[in-house]
């Protein structure tokens, strides 16, 4: 009896302990699951913990405990605290899940400190970074966080008058498969283009005209060629093209191939396909304080307008860049992570790599756009 | 008495249907769906661009597929989970006779009618590979146990036969069933034979043996069952070397630390358990106190403790790797079977001292469990969105469509239900270690359709896939959710239809070629497919016939009383 009594207490101690040690020191599968849960290990006893934990309550989309926590909680609503993170109108951030975060202290005092936060949000077209710096003050023995708000604009009601170009087609009838059409393709032609060695691959970017004068569905395929004329791999430019091309008007295009080296390739053949498409030109987003800024952190940064009277959840802005002779150097984006409201600017800015900065003499920006149920 | 109750119980619950709402029912009708059209041919054409289904013992899928020939693919799957049922109370019964007396066997057996876990397997997860194996598993123990204790070879051909087919409808039960099941009951033989030895009775039983009778007898069904399972299983062993599951870890609730995520804990601890928490302390006490019990506490106390996913260090270190891939949840359930001897003992010792005040307490902890566990698929369905996908898979079957490949995206795991409706083929599908193609296995996402539940990884999968469109003949797309418009759209998909009074839309490309096969190399050769066809079913066929040659009475087996209980454990004080 005595034995089993040795027993029972030994399976019952490990069990309590290996509990506790899992979750002390949680395995990485539960620590990913647990979001906002590790917070029951976390505390606000140092200035890193307070924001440590934050972020974690954010992540796990714990709203509620996450603005309780704050210091400056009174100077905002919970409301205006989650539509800060999560956005007023839908948008990347209203459907983005916290991927990870990192903190870097910046400042430190015995009752105040300075955390930078860098949020890296996880959304349908990629993710997008959200730096914060946080400043942290000591409450009794708990420290906690001075968010810094940033409070959407409401838009007043008005009316905005829109005067916008549309081209509708009639197609043969209901039964017919979109792409099955009996109208000649729009023309479209690739004016300009470069294959360079990158990062271990191949990117070939270039621009391509609608020359048309109706709207064009337009996609690029490029094949490499080996010199014995196989074909080393062929790519789309995806999302990296505007697919919806006015008359005349002209998008970039970027195509990436991983793994290949520019030496293997003896030639490459670009396949762009256009399809008659019913288009508007609304919504007209314009582009204000477009500048270039140099190295280091060298980006493209201006402003988004909605100058139409709907509101615009997701913005991707594409930007050519050229050097002195005019020829281009480098095609890059980013998707907006705010919704565009009709009339207010948002920021927007594309990373540069270091070396091509140097070179760039001039650049051009265009925007493309998706609303919520309505489509291109 | 215990048939009975599990008709009632089960039989109206699988004759709504029920299943169909839980997570996986509609993955095994799919497998089921193409044995019953490809029965020699296990190259799958429907998921993944193609796959073998090789890569999943095909036992309970065949079955299904056998019996839908008379009554349907859906009331064929009810009949076969019925019948795993039925067999599991058997299988508990004849497992518990190891352990404790006849009554206390029978109340084991009466509360797997009841058991949380079962319940919460066959309603809410679907697993019926796991139903269905683990049933064959526990009725093979004691012909093991005999085998080992007498050498009868009746009970070596009767429990080996069972092992194989057990085998052959799931291999993670034959494989950690070893460790947890068949290793407390080696150690009972070893215990009961050294008991035996020692106060010198019990020998009229054949009780003795040798230890290198014992050793041979344990090496010879291990041996011969291992290189059993290799042969019918073969084409599965043969795909599970040339292509190992490489792919990264997909992320699954079950492996959570159910304390820092307490909605998993309820999910997989508080549902699948039941009234069984209560009972937990007895199962401590009773099993460190009753000698011949320690090795079913042991077993129990393991899988009890994988079972808890992340919540202790444990799975991960006896799992090693396979802990980021297999589910924990089934370790719970095995840990449940484990533990009903103990709640027979429980059930007969309480009704003994309570009499009718125990009893409708017992019936009303057990009709709770098992009502948790089925209302479980109400309140935490598979599905949030119940809606039909036939509609989608007219649309695909009609005018060519099915020439390309398609995805769904937000259709959760309809996909399955769609697969059996339609002849097009997918790149996506819910098998994830029958997939090969290298967008789906890099970045640790799931199922496509449900890519936005698995963060950046599910999310770069399907981006990947639909980078290369064209290169697998991708050109529809179903929406359900209008999540991932913003990615159709800036990728150049366009709106060309709408389903299901416009709550699905379809996307399509316009330069994709039509689908041609791909992963050639995958595709298993003629003979794998025949043996495919033969030996899995064959060998649950041929268990059947050996089980039914009838025993030979060559001794009335003596229940082991577990009198050293009742030695100092007042159970009013050890159930409180």
């Amino acid at each position: 009896m005595k034995t089993g009594r040795l027993i029972a207490i030994v399976i019952a101690v490990a069990t309590v302990a290996l509990i506790v040690v899992g979750t002390v020191w949680p395995v990485p599968s539960a620590v990913a699951l647990a979001g906002s849960g590790t917070h029951l290990l976390s505390s606000a006893s140092s200035a890193q913990a307070a924001v440590d934990t934050l972020a974690n309550e954010i992540g796990g989309q714990a709203w509620e405990k996450a603005y309780s926590s704050l210091a400056n909680k009174s100077e905002f609503t919970e409301s205006e605290f989650v539509h800060d993170l999560t956005g007023t109108y839908p948008s990347l951030r209203t459907y983005a899940t916290l991927d990870s975060f990192d903190l870097r202290p910046l400042h430190a005092s015995a009752d105040e400190a300075q955390v930078q936060l860098k949020l890296r949000w996880s959304t349908v077209v990629g993710a997008f970074l959200d730096t914060r710096t946080l400043r942290v003050v000591k409450n009794g023995d708990r420290w906690a966080v001075l968010w810094p708000i940033v409070k959407e604009p409401r838009v007043p009601p008005q009316v905005i008058p829109v005067n916008y170009l549309r081209w509708d087609v009639i197609y043969r009838g209901p039964e017919d498969d979109w792409g099955s059409q009996d109208v000649e393709a729009p023309h479209v032609r690739i004016v300009d283009m470069h294959p360079v060695d990158r990062s271990g691959g191949v990117v070939i970017m270039g621009e391509l005209l609608n020359e048309d004068v109706v709207p064009a569905f337009v996609t690029v395929k490029a094949t490499l060629l080996a010199k014995n004329g196989s074909a080393l791999a062929s790519e789309d430019s995806f999302d990296k093209i505007s697919h919806v091309l006015l008359p005349k008007q002209v998008t970039p295009f970027l195509i990436a191939f991983h793994d290949i080296a520019l030496s293997d390739v003896d030639s490459v053949h670009m396949e762009p396909s256009a399809t008659l498409i019913a288009a508007s030109a609304d919504p007209v987003i314009g582009i204000e304080d477009q500048r270039l800024n140099p190295a280091p952190g060298a980006s493209l940064s201006g402003k988004l307008v909605n100058q139409s009277g709907q509101v615009v959840n997701v913005a991707h802005v594409l930007g050519t860049f050229y050097d002195k002779s005019g020829q281009l150097v480098w095609v890059a984006d980013q998707y907006v992570d705010r919704a565009l409201l009709p009339q207010v600017p948002v920021s927007f800015a594309i990373s540069l790599p270091a070396d091509i900065a140097i070179k760039v003499s001039t650049e051009r920006a265009i925007a493309t756009t998706y609303s919520s149920g309505r489509f291109q | 008495m215990i048939f009975l109750a599990a008709l009632v119980v089960h039989l109206p619950l699988l004759l709504m249907k029920l299943p169909l709402k839980s997570y996986d029912a509609n993955f095994h009708i799919f497998f089921a769906s193409h044995y019953l059209h490809n029965w020699f041919d296990p190259w799958n054409p429907k998921w993944y661009a193609g796959f073998s289904q090789t890569t999943y013992p095909p036992l309970p899928q065949q079955w299904l597929a056998l019996v839908s020939r008379l009554i349907g693919l859906d009331m064929a799957y009810m009949t076969i989970q019925f019948v795993a049922i039925l067999f599991l109370a058997l299988g508990v019964y004849r497992f518990s006779l190891l352990w404790v007396d006849r009554r206390a066997a029978a109340f084991a057996a009466l509360a797997s009618v009841f058991l949380g876990s079962e319940c919460f397997l066959v309603y809410s997860a679907g697993q019926l590979s796991t139903t269905f194996a683990a049933p064959l598993y526990l009725n093979a123990l004691p012909y093991l146990s005999q085998w080992v204790r007498h050498g009868k070879w009746r009970s070596f051909l009767k429990g080996g036969t069972l092992f194989v087919a057990a085998a052959a409808a799931h291999h993670a039960t034959l494989l950690f069933g070893s460790v947890l099941f068949a290793l407390p009951v080696l150690a009972l033989v070893i215990f009961d034979h050294t008991n035996t030895d020692r106060k010198n009775t019990d020998r009229q039983e054949g009780g003795r043996i040798s230890v290198p009778a014992f050793l041979l007898r344990t090496g010879s069904i291990v041996v011969i069952v291992g290189a059993a399972v290799a042969l019918v299983l073969l084409p599965f062993w043969i795909a599970l070397i040339h292509y190992p599951v490489t792919q990264t870890p997909i992320p699954h609730p079950s492996r959570a630390n159910y304390l820092l995520s307490p909605q998993w804990g309820l999910n997989y601890f508080v549902v699948p358990y039941g009234a069984l928490i209560l009972a937990l302390p007895f199962i401590l006490l009773r099993g460190s106190s009753v000698p011949r019990l320690r090795p079913l506490l042991l077993g129990f106390w393991l899988a009890f403790l994988v079972g808890l996913g992340g919540t202790t260090p444990v799975g991960r270190m006896v799992l090693g790797r396979a802990f980021d891939v297999l589910t924990m949840e089934r370790f719970s359930y095995w840990a449940t079977l484990l533990a009903l001897p103990f709640v027979g003992l429980l059930a007969t010792e309480l009704i003994d001292r309570f009499q009718m005040r125990a009893v409708a307490g017992l019936t009303m902890a057990a009709a709770l469990s098992c009502a948790l566990a089925v209302a479980w698929a109400t309140y935490r369905p598979a599905d949030a969105a119940d809606f039909q996908v036939n509609t989608v898979a007219s649309w695909l079957n009609r005018d060519g469509h099915d020439r390309y490949r398609y995805v769904t995206l937000g259709f959760g795991n309809k996909i399955s239900r769609l697969a059996v409706l339609t002849d097009a083929s997918s790149v996506d599908g819910e098998w994830n270690s029958g997939r090969m193609l290298p967008e789906l296995t890099q970045f640790g996402g799931g199922a496509l359709t449900s890519s936005k539940y698995f963060g950046k990884g599910g999310l770069d999968a399907l981006s990947a896939i639909l980078h290369h469109a064209d290169r697998y003949g991708l050109k529809w797309v179903f929406v359900k959710d209008p999540y991932y418009e913003p990615l159709l759209v800036f990728a150049g998909w366009r709106r060309v239809d709408d389903l299901e009074d416009k709550t699905i839309t379809v996307w399509s490309r316009e330069d994709v070629a039509p689908a041609i096969p791909v992963n050639a190399p995958q595709i298993p050769p003629r003979w794998q497919g025949l043996m495919w066809g033969i030996l899995p079913i064959g060998s649950s066929i041929l268990a059947m016939l050996v089980v039914l040659i009838p025993e030979r009475r060559w001794h009335r087996r003596r229940a082991v009383e577990p009198s050293v209980a009742h030695e100092n454990l007042v159970l009013g004080r050890v159930a409180s």
